[in-house]
C-alpha cells in the first residue's frame, strides 16, 4: 500500500520517470485555463496523498532507498531544469520548471516538514506556472502561438503582457522576493551540507533558464503584425495577483523563519 | 591541401576584396567624427538606385515606414499636388487595366489612410487563385503538385547556392555560427587595432593583422575549447591571399561567384570594414602605419573562423560543410529543408513553432512531407486570410463599391492588382520623400528675399560664420541687435592646414577630408616652460595611470577610490560649479603665436640648431644631473658637434665634469637615439620645417579667396570676426560629431587665427590692394570662436589688437553676449526647456552652459540635425529670414567670380561634406539600427576610435538616436540636401559641368538642387528627375501678382 500511495504521489509531485505521466496530464488538459488548473491542484494531491492517506510513505522506506529516492527527485530536478532550458513554448517552459521545482518538495518531506509548509512550497511553485499558463494562452490568441524566439522584442508590442509573463516567469525561478525564493531557502535551510551542491547546480540553470527565455521575450526589434496588448483590467488583475502573491511569500517566510 | 598561388593568383583575389570592399564607406576614427554618406560607395548610381542596393547590401532601410509620412502630412509638410502626380505617372506606366478597378483611388487610399508600414506582405504560397478564393468566401488549397514545384523554386531563392555556406546552415540548423564569427571575430579586431585604450597589448603587432592574429590563433586555449581546428587550416597557405582562395576551394564556391561571396562576408561587419578601409588608407594614421592592416587580412581571419566554426558544427550536428553539400541536403529532402528554414528562420506561424520543432528533434525516418504539406496549407490558408483582410479594409476607405468590384476579378487580374500594388509600395518611399522636398522647395522659393537696392553704410563689425546651420541662428540675432553684417564660408575658412598643436605630439588636418594640406601650422607659446607641470595636472596623470594598470585597480580602488568619487558627485550635482574649480586647478593654456609665415633656409636651420641644442640641455638634466648654469653656451655647442659627427673626440664638458669615455660615448649615444639629434633626423626635420608656413603668395591668395568668394571686396568694417566654431560636451564619444566638419571633425579657431594674421599683415593687404581689394587700416581681423553647445562667442588674440580698437571692444563684446542669450534663448526650447524660458535670455543661457558640463546629458545639443537647405548667395536673400537653424548659408557673389572659380570650390567642397552631413543624417533617421547606431545608452568606446553596443559588437558608425530623434519620433526631417545657387543658370550648368563627380551627383539625385537667377527676373529653375523646371512661385513679376492677389 506505501509502494502505491509513493508511486501516486511521484507522478503528482514528479519525481522521474512517473514525472513523464505528470507533464503529459498538465500538457492534455483543455486550453490554458485547464492547465492552470491541474497545475494547481494535481500537486496539491500530491501533497494529501502523501500526508493523509496513512503513514507517510518515505519514511516508511528504508534508510538507503531513502537516499536513492532523493538523488532521483535532485536528478528530476536537474534534468527538467535543463530540458527547460531549449524549452520556447510558454506553457511547456513553465511546465517542465514547475516539474523542475515540485519534485523539491519531497526534500521538504524527507526531512520531516508540516504539510502545510510541503502544501505552500507546491503552491508557491505552482501558482506562478499557473499564471504562466494563462499569459501563454493570452499570447496565443494575439500571435497564434506562445513560442518564443521567433519575434524579437515582444516587450515593445505587448508591453502589459511582457510585464506580467516577465514577472510570473521571475516568480517561479525562485527570484527574491517571491515565495518560490523563500520555499527554496527552506529547503536549504533542511538540507545538509553535502546535498546543497546539486540545489546550486539547479539555481544556475534555472537562472541561465530564465535569462534565456527573458532574451526571447523582451530583446529584439518587433517586425510582426501589429498586435492588441492586454486590457487594463486583465492587467490589474493579474498584478494584483503577483502583488498579493509576493507579499504572502514575505509573510510566509517570517512565520517559518520565526521572523 | 597546400594551393600554391602565382602572383596573379594573389592579386586577382585582392583585386576581389578591393572591387567587393567599393561599397563599404571608410570610417574614419571617432576623434575625428566625419559625417559620410553611408552609401557613398553607390554614389555613382542614381539616389533610388543605390538606395535599393545599399539596403540589400547593409540590409538596412532606405525611407521612413509609411506612418512617418503620413504624420509629416496631417503637419502639412508634403506637397500633395506633387504625390499625386507621381501616383498618377506611376499608373500610367504599369498600362494595366483592372475593370471596375480605380487604381489611382486605390494607391492615394493605401498611401494616406493605410496605417500598416505594408499592405502587401511578402508570401511564400499565395498566388492570385487563392486570394480570389478567399475574397469570395470560399477557402483556399494548393495543389500537392504545385506544392513540389514551387518548393524547389522557393528553397532556391532562400538557400543561394553562393551564398555564405556558415549563413545557410544557421538557416537550416539553427546553429548561430554568425554572430559566433562576429564574436570573435570583434574580440580579434579589438585586440589588434586597440589604440592605447588596453593595458596589455596583443603580440606581434608590427607584423600586420592576419600574421599576429596567425600567431596567437595558433595557441589560443579559447579556441582549442570551443573545439576549433584551426591549425591545419592555418598551415595551408603562408599568406592571407593563399587562405582565402583555399577555403573558397575548400567551401566548394564556384570561382564565378566569389567576387559576390566575397562581398558578402565584409558588409556582414561593414563598421569594422569600414574602419580598416579607412586605415589601409590613410598614410598619415599613426597606429596604421606602426601596425598596418588591410580588408584581405580581416576577410582571411573572418574566413579561417568561418570555416573552423562550421567544422565544428559539422561534427556536432552532423550538418552539411561546404556549400555542395548544402544544396544536397536540401534537395534530398526539401520538406524537411523547408520546415527548417520555416523554424530557425523565425517566419514559421506560431501556433505550428512547437510542432515542427518536436517533429525536426525526433528527427523522423518517416520524412516529413504529410507534417510540411499540412504546414505550407494551413501556411498559405493564413497567407490568404491575411492578405484578403488587409485588401478589404482598404477597399472600403477607397469606395462603397470597391470590395465588390475586387470580388470581380479573376485570379490572374487579381494576382497583377497584386503586382501593382506591391511595385508601388517598392517605390512609395521614394516618391514619399519628393513630395516632401517639394514641398520645401516650394518654402524657400517663397521665403527667400529678393534684392533690393539700400544705402551702403558701413558696419560697425563683420563676421564671418562657418557655413554649418547651427550659425544660421547666431548670425540671424546678431544681425537683429545692430549694425553687423554677417557672411558665411565654410569653418576652415578655405585655408586647409596640417595643425601642430602647443603641447600636443602629433598633427592633425584641419580641412574638409576630401582634401590633404600641404602647409603645417606650429604654435608656439609666448612663456615656454617645459620642465614644469601643475601639480594637478601631475596628480592627475598619476591617477589615470593607476586606473589603466593591470594590477593596481585591485588596491587603488581602496586607496584612491574616494578621490575619484568627488569628482562623480561633483559633476553629478554641480556641473558647472565643479568644471570652473576644474578648471582653476588646471594650469590655464599659456599665451600662444602660430608660425604662419615660411621660412628661409637659415632660420629653418637656426631654428633646428636652438631645438637640438634645448634638447642637449635637457639631456644633461636628466641624464647626467648637470643643470643649465652649470653649462656654457659653447660647450653644449660643441657637444652638439660631436653628436652630429662633425667633430671628433672628448668635449670639454665631460672633461670638466671627469666623465669617463665610456659614459660620455654611451651618453652621446642616447643623445643620437633618444633625443634624436642626430644628421639624419636633422635632413628629416629640414624638410618637414619645408612644411612649416605660408608664402606671401599663398597668404595674398588664401585671403583674397575667402573675401572675394563670399562677395567681400569692399566696405569693410573696423572688426573683421572670423569666428570658428566648437562644441563643449563631456563624456560624449561623438564630441567631434559636434565640431567642424569643414575642419575635418576638429575645432576652426586655429584656422581662424592663420587666416587673421594673414590678413592683418600690411603685406599681404598692401599685395591686395594691387588686385583691387582695399582694406583700410583701421581694419582689424579678429578670431573668435562660436561654442555651438553654450551659444557663447569668445574672441582671441586679443593682446595683439591695436590700441585705438580697444575703445570699441566693450561694445563688441556686449553685442556678442546679447546675441549668445537671444540664440540660446531660441534654441532651449528644442531641448526640452519650457516655453517661459525662451521669455528669460539669461536662464536659456545658463542651461545652455549647463548642459554643456553635464556629464550625463546624452543630447548636450541637437547638432547639425534638422539640416535642410544649402543657400549660395548673398545674404540679402535670407537676411532676416527665420531658417530655424536649419540652413548651410554660403555667401557667394557671382558678380566677382568671372571665370567661376569660386563656385566649383564651393560646389566641389563645402556642397560636397553638406551632403555628406546631410545624408548622414538622413540615412541615420530612416534606420537608426543600421546605418545610425541605435542608443547611447549601450554604446563603449572600443579602442579609442569607435564605438560599439553592448561589449562587442560591429563598429557603430552612424549617429545615435539621441542625436535624431525626439520622443520616440524622428527629430531630423530625412529629405535630400536642398542646394539653392543664386547666380545665372548658363554660368552655373557651366561650372557644374567642369565638375563630373559634382554632376553626378546632381545628376544622380544625391541632392536637389535651385539655380536663383538674378538676370532672368530671379526666377528659380528646379532640376527634377534630370530635368530644370521654373517654379511657377518664383520672380519677381510672379512674387509682385501674388502680393497683389493676397492683398
Amino acid at each position: 500500500m506505501e509502494w502505491i500511495v509513493l508511486l501516486l504521489a511521484a507522478v503528482l509531485l514528479p519525481v522521474f520517470p512517473l514525472s513523464w505521466i505528470f507533464n503529459r496530464l498538465i500538457g492534455s488538459a483543455p486550453g490554458p485555463w485547464g492547465r492552470a488548473l491541474a497545475i494547481l491542484v494535481l500537486p496539491q494531491l500530491g501533497v494529501l496523498l502523501l500526508y493523509h492517506t496513512g503513514p507517510l510513505a518515505l519514511l516508511l522506506l528504508p534508510l538507503s532507498l531513502q537516499r536513492i529516492w532523493l538523488m532521483l527527485v535532485l536528478f528530476t530536478s536537474v534534468f527538467y531544469a535543463f530540458r527547460a532550458v531549449s524549452a520556447r513554448e510558454i506553457s511547456i517552459w513553465s511546465r517542465l520548471m514547475a516539474s523542475s521545482g515540485l519534485t523539491l518538495s519531497w526534500l521538504l518531506v524527507a526531512n520531516g516538514a508540516q504539510v502545510h509548509s510541503v502544501a505552500l512550497f507546491v503552491l508557491a511553485l505552482s501558482l506562478p506556472a499557473a499564471l504562466l499558463m494563462i499569459w501563454a494562452g493570452m499570447l496565443s490568441d494575439r500571435m497564434g502561438g506562445a513560442y518564443l524566439g521567433l519575434q524579437g522584442g515582444l516587450a515593445t508590442v505587448l508591453p502589459r503582457l511582457s510585464a506580467l509573463i516577465t514577472l510570473s516567469a521571475l516568480a517561479l525561478v525562485a527570484t527574491p522576493i517571491f515565495p518560490s525564493f523563500f520555499g527554496l531557502l527552506q529547503v536549504f535551510h533542511r538540507l545538509d551540507l553535502a546535498w546543497l551542491w546539486p540545489l546550486l547546480l539547479l539555481l544556475l540553470i534555472w537562472g541561465w533558464s530564465a535569462g534565456r527565455f527573458l532574451q526571447d521575450l523582451l530583446f529584439g526589434i518587433y517586425r510582426g503584425e501589429p498586435m492588441v496588448d492586454l486590457g487594463l483590467g486583465i492587467t490589474w488583475a493579474g498584478a494584483v495577483v503577483l502583488f498579493f502573491f509576493a507579499l504572502s511569500g514575505l509573510i510566509w517566510s517570517g512565520a517559518w523563519t520565526g521572523i | 591541401m597546400d594551393r600554391n598561388l602565382t602572383l596573379g593568383d594573389r592579386l586577382k583575389v585582392r583585386s576581389m576584396i578591393y572591387v567587393a570592399s567599393e561599397p563599404i564607406p571608410r570610417f574614419w576614427p571617432m576623434r575625428t567624427f566625419i559625417h559620410h554618406n553611408p552609401l557613398f560607395g553607390l554614389e555613382h548610381l542614381p539616389f533610388e538606385e543605390a538606395v535599393e542596393e545599399g539596403c540589400r547590401l547593409f540590409n538596412g532601410r532606405g525611407y521612413l515606414p509609411r506612418q512617418h509620412y503620413q504624420g509629416y502630412r496631417r503637419e502639412g509638410k508634403v506637397d500633395d499636388s506633387a504625390l499625386r502626380r507621381y501616383v498618377r505617372r506611376f499608373v500610367e506606366d504599369q498600362a494595366v487595366d483592372l475593370p471596375g478597378i480605380d487604381v489611382d483611388a486605390w494607391l492615394w487610399t493605401l498611401i494616406t489612410e493605410c496605417s500598416a508600414e505594408r499592405l502587401i506582405a511578402s508570401h511564400d504560397w499565395l498566388d492570385g487563385e487563392a486570394l480570389a478564393a478567399v475574397l469570395r468566401g470560399r477557402s483556399a488549397k494548393l495543389d500537392s503538385r504545385v506544392v513540389i514545384e514551387g518548393l524547389h523554386t522557393l528553397l532556391a531563392r532562400k538557400i543561394a547556392h553562393d551564398g555564405p555556406v556558415y549563413a545557410n546552415v544557421d538557416r537550416l540548423f539553427g546553429t548561430d555560427i554568425g554572430s559566433t564569427l562576429n564574436d570573435l571575430l570583434v574580440k580579434s579586431c579589438l585586440d589588434f587595432f586597440d589604440e592605447g585604450q588596453s593595458a596589455w597589448q596583443a603580440p606581434g603587432r608590427e607584423q600586420g593583422f592576419y600574421f599576429a592574429w596567425k600567431k596567437v590563433a595558433w595557441r589560443n586555449v579559447r579556441f582549442f575549447l570551443r573545439g576549433l581546428h584551426l591549425r591545419e587550416l592555418l598551415a595551408s597557405s603562408e599568406s592571407p591571399e593563399g587562405v582565402i582562395a583555399q577555403i573558397l576551394v575548400l567551401l566548394k564556391i564556384p570561382e564565378e561567384s566569389w567576387q559576390k561571396y566575397i562581398t558578402r562576408q565584409l558588409t556582414r561587419l561593414h563598421g569594422w570594414a569600414g574602419f580598416i578601409r579607412f586605415r589601409s588608407m590613410a598614410k598619415h594614421h599613426y597606429w596604421a602605419t606602426r601596425y598596418p592592416a588591410d580588408l584581405t587580412d580581416f576577410l582571411a581571419v573572418r574566413m579561417v573562423l568561418g570555416l573552423a566554426l562550421l567544422q565544428e558544427a559539422a561534427r556536432h550536428h552532423a550538418c552539411p560543410g561546404d556549400a555542395e553539400a548544402v544544396q544536397d541536403f536540401v534537395e534530398q529532402d526539401p520538406f524537411a529543408a523547408y520546415l527548417r528554414l520555416e523554424l530557425y528562420g523565425g517566419t514559421i506561424m506560431p501556433g505550428w513553432a512547437q510542432r515542427v520543432d518536436d517533429a525536426l528533434a525526433r528527427r523522423s525516418q518517416r520524412g516529413y512531407e504529410g507534417l510540411a504539406l499540412d504546414y505550407i496549407q494551413a501556411k498559405l490558408v493564413h497567407e490568404a486570410r491575411q492578405q484578403a483582410q488587409a485588401l478589404r479594409e482598404l477597399a472600403r476607405r477607397v469606395s462603397p463599391t470597391a470590395e465588390e468590384a475586387l470580388k470581380t476579378l479573376d485570379p490572374t487580374q487579381i494576382e497583377q492588382f497584386l503586382q501593382i500594388l506591391r511595385n508601388w509600395e517598392r517605390r512609395e518611399g521614394f516618391n514619399w520623400l519628393k513630395a516632401m522636398e517639394s514641398h520645401y522647395i516650394t518654402d524657400l522659393v517663397r521665403k527667400v528675399h529678393l534684392p533690393e537696392s539700400k544705402p551702403e553704410k558701413r558696419p560697425f563689425a563683420q563676421a564671418f560664420f562657418c557655413i554649418d546651420v547651427r550659425s544660421e541662428p547666431m548670425r540671424r540675432h546678431l544681425e537683429a541687435l545692430g549694425d553687423y553684417q554677417t557672411l558665411g564660408i565654410a569653418g576652415f575658412f578655405g585655408v586647409p592646414i596640417g595643425y601642430l598643436e602647443y603641447g600636443k605630439g602629433s598633427e592633425v588636418h584641419l580641412c574638409p577630408a576630401v582634401q590633404t594640406p600641404r602647409n603645417l601650422v606650429v604654435e608656439i607659446t609666448v612663456e615656454l616652460n617645459l620642465e614644469e607641470e601643475p601639480l594637478y595636472g601631475a596628480l592627475e596623470h598619476v591617477l589615470h595611470d593607476l586606473k589603466s594598470s593591470v594590477l593596481s585597480p585591485f588596491v587603488a580602488v581602496e586607496a584612491v577610490g574616494l578621490l575619484f568619487s568627488l569628482g562623480l558627485i561633483g559633476k553629478t550635482v554641480a556641473p558647472v560649479t565643479y568644471h570652473e574649480i576644474h578648471q582653476r586647478l588646471h594650469a590655464e593654456k599659456p599665451s600662444t603665436r602660430l608660425l604662419v609665415d615660411k621660412l628661409n633656409a637659415e632660420q629653418a636651420d637656426s631654428i633646428i640648431r636652438a631645438v637640438q641644442r634645448a634638447m642637449i640641455v635637457r639631456a644633461l638634466g636628466k641624464e647626467l644631473g648637470v643643470s643649465r648654469d652649470r653649462v656654457t653656451d659653447d660647450e653644449v655647442r660643441e657637444l652638439r658637434e660631436i653628436v652630429l659627427g662633425h667633430q671628433e673626440g672628448q668635449n670639454s664638458l665631460a672633461r670638466r665634469l671627469g666623465l669617463a669615455a665610456a659614459a660620455e660615448a654611451e651618453f652621446i649615444e642616447k643623445l643620437r637615439t633618444v633625443y634624436r639629434v642626430d644628421r639624419q633626423e636633422t635632413s628629416l626635420q629640414m624638410e618637414r620645417i619645408g612644411r612649416l608656413g605660408f608664402s606671401i603668395d599663398e597668404q595674398v591668395r588664401y585671403v583674397s579667396q575667402a573675401l572675394l568668394s563670399t562677395g567681400l571686396n569692399r566696405n569693410f568694417s573696423r572688426f573683421v570676426l572670423m569666428v570658428a566654431h566648437e562644441s563643449q560636451t563631456q563624456n560624449n564619444p561623438y564630441e567631434s560629431a559636434l565640431d567642424c566638419g569643414a575642419c575635418g571633425g576638429g575645432k576652426g579657431l586655429p584656422n581662424a587665427r592663420v587666416i587673421c594674421a594673414m590678413a592683418n599683415k600690411p603685406e599681404v593687404r598692401r599685395r591686395l590692394a594691387e588686385n583691387g581689394v582695399v582694406i583700410p587700416d583701421d581694419t582689424w581681423f579678429l578670431p573668435a570662436t562660436h561654442n555651438t553647445t553654450t551659444d557663447q562667442i569668445d574672441l582671441y588674440d586679443l593682446d595683439l589688437l591695436p590700441a585705438r580698437h580697444l575703445l570699441y571692444l566693450e561694445r563688441l563684446r556686449n553685442g556678442l553676449a546679447a546675441a549668445t542669450r537671444r540664440t540660446a534663448a531660441e534654441r532651449m526650447p528644442t531641448l526640452g526647456a519650457t516655453g517661459k524660458l525662451a521669455e528669460d535670455p539669461y536662464a536659456a543661457a545658463a542651461m545652455a552652459r549647463r548642459r554643456a558640463h553635464d556629464w550625463s546629458q546624452v543630447r548636450p545639443e541637437w547638432g547639425l540635425s534638422r539640416n535642410l537647405y544649402g543657400i549660395i548667395g548673398g545674404r540679402h536673400l535670407t537676411e532676416g529670414v527665420d531658417l530655424q537653424g536649419r540652413s548651410f548659408l554660403q555667401s557667394y557673389d557671382y558678380r566677382l567670380d568671372p571665370k567661376g572659380r569660386f563656385l566649383e570650390n564651393i560646389l566641389s567642397a563645402p556642397v560636397v561634406v553638406g551632403e555628406w552631413i546631410n545624408l548622414e543624417h538622413y540615412f541615420s533617421t530612416v534606420d537608426v539600427h543600421h546605418f545610425g547606431s541605435g542608443s547611447k545608452a549601450y554604446h563603449n568606446v572600443a579602442g579609442r576610435f569607435g564605438v560599439m553596443t553592448g561589449n562587442q559588437s560591429d563598429l557603430r558608425t552612424g549617429l545615435p538616436i539621441q542625436s535624431i530623434y525626439k520622443d520616440g519620433k524622428p527629430y531630423h526631417e530625412p529629405v535630400r540636401l536642398i542646394a539653392l545657387v543664386e547666380a545665372p543658370a548658363p554660368f552655373v550648368l557651366a561650372a557644374v559641368g567642369r565638375l563630373p563627380k559634382v554632376k553626378a551627383l546632381i545628376m544622380g539625385g544625391w541632392l536637389r538642387v535651385i539655380v536663383l537667377d538674378p538676370e532672368d527676373d530671379y526666377r528659380a529653375l528646379v532640376l527634377e528627375d534630370g530635368e530644370f523646371q521654373v517654379h511657377p512661385d518664383s520672380g519677381r513679376q510672379q512674387r509682385l501678382t501674388l502680393l497683389e492677389a493676397s492683398a
